[in-house]
């Protein structure tokens, strides 16, 4: 199966995961943000060029359920993807915590970018004192979460075990 | 040569996806929630809603026993704060069993309406706020069952918030505790008024345009006031809350006031929507 066949599944599965599963399991009111994720681990498994275009679809997703305005997730959520995908090359060889890390670091830049770009269309609710709950608990819950993120990507764009991040080494 | 090329290819993808969340964002402005985007999120929503429900029947055992250990802590307090609560109701009870007439009195007094003429659509709460930063919950019921944008929301104990997205399916309802809802209220027995403010998750309402010279007290009773004054402006009557605490720092032109809301928003299972249409002053 072509890695643009896979997509679609793989899209479908973190929506429901998104929208159903992880607001079941929150944290101090706070879930995974599961589509931030898709994002990131595409820009990590994928590159720049994925990272970004899995992002943006991840995104449109993400603000179908969101009363902000339509295409904010996308915009903040493809910027992270590209961004992270920018120094995919530099963490491809990593130890197994360093795409963990990234994972970490990265979701918690993709909610401050969404907050901050919200703000700056005038949804200024987003910028409150729960913005820190809410960067440090979906960057902790999205590092926990990465390794498997990372290993649904790596099936999605059909990378190989070896050459790719070495999650297992 | 090739890294260049990739580079180059990958920024070009960036730039078109950009500027085309820029415009949507833009388009999305100008629309309003109508359009084709509204017609997007009302597809998604609805296509997706089986598969949710699925989920949710599964999951939510889990989810509940995942939220009892996260929140044990709190669990125990509220068991504790509970408890001293049964003790004073039941005190009060003993001590003023006119209490219900007396607060009946005060409504007609000032003149709000009662919410038990209104027609209402009984709704299970399939789904808890999907987003981190917006306090809302999905509805079971949607246009097919009569239920229109705006509409309030209540359960017994008051209000809940109001409809701001229905599909053929579903509704969605921005709890008053979202951060962006602000509702006009009346205290009782003072009959002040002032606005309702959201301001998260398991947080009190911050009540605003209090005069510090208002006599108002620990356990006064906040109702929809039907005033212009908050964005959302509901019918009269429909209980908000209670006041938890009413303070008047030096130099500060209005009270600090709290109120607990009246509906238990962090367990709703079940509630009801009001057949009738708020208008949005916002």
């Amino acid at each position: 199966m072509s890695p643009s066949l896979r997509i679609p599944p793989v899209l479908l599965v973190a929506a429901v995961l998104h929208t159903a599963v992880m607001p079941q399991f929150r944290v101090l009111d706070t879930a995974p943000d599961v589509l931030l994720l898709l994002a990131i681990s595409a820009g990590l498994v994928g590159g720049a060029d994925r990272g970004a275009t899995m992002g943006f679809m991840a995104g449109l997703l993400a603000d179908c359920f969101l009363q902000t305005p339509f295409c904010l997730s996308a915009l903040a959520y493809c910027l992270v993807g590209w961004s992270v995908g920018i120094f995919q090359a530099r963490i491809l060889h990593a130890t197994w915590w360093i795409p963990m890390l990234t994972t970490g670091v990265a979701a918690a830049a993709g909610i401050l970018l969404y907050a901050g770009l919200g703000a700056v269309v005038g949804q200024t609710q987003l910028i409150s004192t729960r913005l820190v709950t809410v960067v440090a608990m979906v960057a902790v819950l999205d590092a926990v979460l990465s390794p498997l993120a990372i290993r649904a990507m790596r099936w999605t764009f059909d990378v190989e075990q070896r050459g790719a991040i070495l999650l297992t080494r | 040569m090739a890294l260049s090329r990739r580079n180059g290819r990958s920024r070009a993808t960036l730039v078109f996806l950009v500027l085309t969340s820029m415009t949507v964002i833009t388009l999305d402005f100008r629309g309003q929630d109508s359009g084709i985007i509204g017609d997007v999120r009302r597809v998604a929503t609805d296509a997706l809603a089986p598969v949710r429900d699925g989920a949710d029947k599964v999951l939510s055992p889990v989810g509940n026993a995942f939220s009892g250990i996260t929140d044990y802590g709190d669990l125990k307090d509220e068991n504790a704060r509970l408890r001293a609560r049964i003790a004073d109701l039941e005190g009060q009870r003993l001590r003023s069993a006119d209490a219900e007439a007396e607060r009946k009195a005060l409504i007609e007094l000032n003149g709000l309406d009662y919410l038990g003429n209104l027609p209402t659509v009984a709704a299970r709460v399939v789904s808890a706020p999907v987003s981190n930063f917006e306090q809302t919950i999905e509805l079971d019921r949607g246009t097919n069952h009569g239920v229109r944008t705006g509409m309030p929301v209540v359960t017994g104990a008051g209000l809940v918030g109001h409809v701001v997205e229905v599909s053929g399916r579903r509704s969605l309802v921005r709890l008053v505790s979202d951060p962006s809802s602000s509702v006009g209220v009346r205290l009782l027995p003072s009959g002040e008024s002032g606005i309702a403010d959201g301001e998260g998750p398991r947080r009190q309402l911050g009540v605003g345009f209090i005069a510090t010279n208002a006599k108002v007290a620990r356990g006064d009773l906040a109702f929809t006031s039907g005033l212009e004054g908050g964005s959302d402006l509901y019918p009269a009557g429909i209980p908000v809350g209670r006041v938890t605490s009413a303070s008047s720092p030096p130099g500060e032109l209005e009270q600090h006031v709290e109120l607990r809301p009246a509906a238990d928003l962090a367990h709703l299972r079940f509630v009801k929507v009001v057949k009738t249409k708020i208008r949005n002053g916002a």
